[in-house]
Parts: C-alpha cells; sequence; structure tokens
C-alpha cells in the first residue's frame, strides 16, 4: 500500500496540483497585464467534497471461500491517475488585470500551499512515529 | 502546467518589460532630436506594443511583442529663427515624445516587471517548500 491510497495523502497532493496548476495561470495573468485585450483567467476555488470523490480510499477487501459469503469491500478504484489542469475548472474574471490583485492572489497561493506541504510533512512525521521511529 | 512552466510564463513577462523599457530610452534620448535642415523630419515616438500567444512548449499563454509602432500624432513646433532647421516662418519641427508620458510609461513598465519579479520569487519558493517534503 502506498502513501497514495491514504486519502490525506491523496486529497493533499490533488490540493497542491491545484495550487500548482493556479500558479501557471496567475504567471499568465501578471505576464498579460499589459496586453490589450487580454482578460484575466483563474481556477475555479478548490473544493475537497467535491474532489474527493474522484480519489481513491484505502480499502480492505474479504476472500469469499465459501458460497455463502458476501464479497465485502473495495473496488479497486485507482481513479487518481494523472490529473491534467483540465480537470481544475477555469473561470474568467473579467476584464483586465489588476496587478494589486494578482500580487494578492499569488501570495495567498503561496500561504495555502505551504499549509498544504507542512501538512504533507506533518503526516509523514505520524506514520514515522507510527512505527516507531521518532524523528 | 508545472512550476517551470510559471517561472518561463513569468519570464515572457520579464522580457517584454525589458523591451518596452529600450523603446522608453530610445524615445527619452531622442526627445530633442529635430532634423538639420529644414523639411527634414525630427524623430517619431514610437511605440511598443505586446500580444498573448499560445506556447505549446509552456502550456499557456505567454506575452510577446509585437511590432513596433509609429506614434502618428503631430509634431510639436518652436520657435527658435536661429535653428538650421527652421522653416521660413522661423518654426523648428520638434519630436512628438512627451516626457511625462515617458516617464509615467516607464514606471508602469517598472511597477510590471516588478510583479513578474514577485511571481519569480513566489514559484521559487513553493518549488523549495516541495523539495522540502523530501527532507521530512
Amino acid at each position: 500500500m502506498g502513501l497514495m491510497n491514504m486519502p490525506v495523502f491523496s486529497a493533499l497532493t490533488d490540493k497542491m496540483r491545484w495550487h500548482q496548476a493556479r500558479q501557471g495561470l496567475l504567471a499568465e495573468n501578471v505576464a498579460n497585464a499589459e496586453t490589450p485585450g487580454y482578460s484575466g483567467r483563474d481556477l475555479a476555488q478548490y473544493d475537497f467534497a467535491t474532489r474527493s470523490s474522484a480519489m481513491s480510499v484505502a480499502t480492505v477487501t474479504t476472500t469469499a471461500t465459501q458460497p455463502m459469503h458476501f464479497a465485502v469491500g473495495g473496488s479497486e478504484s485507482s481513479a487518481f491517475g494523472a490529473q491534467r489542469m483540465a480537470n481544475f475548472e477555469i473561470t474568467p474574471e473579467g476584464n483586465g488585470v489588476t496587478l494589486e490583485d494578482e500580487m494578492m492572489k499569488v501570495t495567498t497561493n503561496l500561504m495555502d500551499y505551504q499549509a498544504a506541504t507542512s501538512l504533507y510533512q506533518k503526516s509523514i512525521k505520524i506514520l514515522k512515529t507510527a512505527m516507531g521511529r521518532q524523528s | 502546467m508545472d512550476f517551470n512552466s510559471s517561472l518561463k510564463i513569468a519570464a515572457t513577462g520579464l522580457h517584454a518589460q525589458t523591451a518596452r523599457m529600450r523603446i522608453i530610452a530610445e524615445n527619452l534620448a531622442n526627445a530633442d532630436s529635430a532634423g538639420k535642415a529644414p523639411g527634414e523630419e525630427p524623430y517619431r515616438r514610437r511605440i511598443p506594443t505586446f500580444q498573448a500567444a499560445f506556447d505549446d512548449a509552456v502550456g499557456g499563454k505567454i506575452v510577446e511583442v509585437g511590432k513596433l509602432a509609429y506614434d502618428m500624432s503631430d509634431f510639436t513646433s518652436r520657435y527658435e529663427p536661429g535653428h538650421p532647421a527652421a522653416d521660413a516662418t522661423g518654426y523648428v519641427q520638434y519630436p512628438n515624445v512627451n516626457s511625462l508620458v515617458e516617464t509615467m510609461d516607464m514606471r508602469e513598465a517598472q511597477r510590471t516587471y516588478e510583479a513578474n519579479l514577485n511571481v519569480v520569487t513566489v514559484t521559487r519558493q513553493m518549488l523549495g517548500r516541495t523539495l522540502d517534503i523530501l527532507r521530512g
């Protein structure tokens, strides 16, 4: 069972991927801030509830050794494959690009990304603690 | 779109503003470049144009410096009868460069350049955080 089979890690990875895609769009907006007729774009807000359906969850499957047994548990849901930017909804921002707003968004993006990576590190530390290796 | 393409897009923004600064410097340097003889055209102000273009390698919209356009507004004329380029009435045609406009343009280019630099810095910090996961 890899890290990606744990919901915490797959959710955090998905969120980090969202921030990465958003950073690309914000870079586009800032680079084209002086381009006439260019309208800025942004990603739709990240929502764990709607994204979680696409994520795999750790499952335990029982083996049916007798005909009377029910098969309980998991369909092998490896839906969490390679995610592209197209998987995130892109929303237009209206006309023009305001540099101040874009700077705010870039900073917010950075802070949220740092929160996600910190959570990721903490989760790994919890696993290490569970394995009895204090680090 | 990964962090590297974010960096590349921001780099095209920096490049565009550098090109713009070059044009502004040209305009300001030639603000007094009148002709040598009567009837000779003075320096004509130039304007950089920008356009958004999709780049396949980057996978996003980069900014490109388009054709340099000429400012077709009227030249200014000053009364300087002693000037070699003065016409019969004593007026000399000077370039249509307004130093106030150029200074404002320069400030704007500076701000946009800083914004692009900020995107580069933030993207590098995010990359650094990703590498920090390795350290545990």
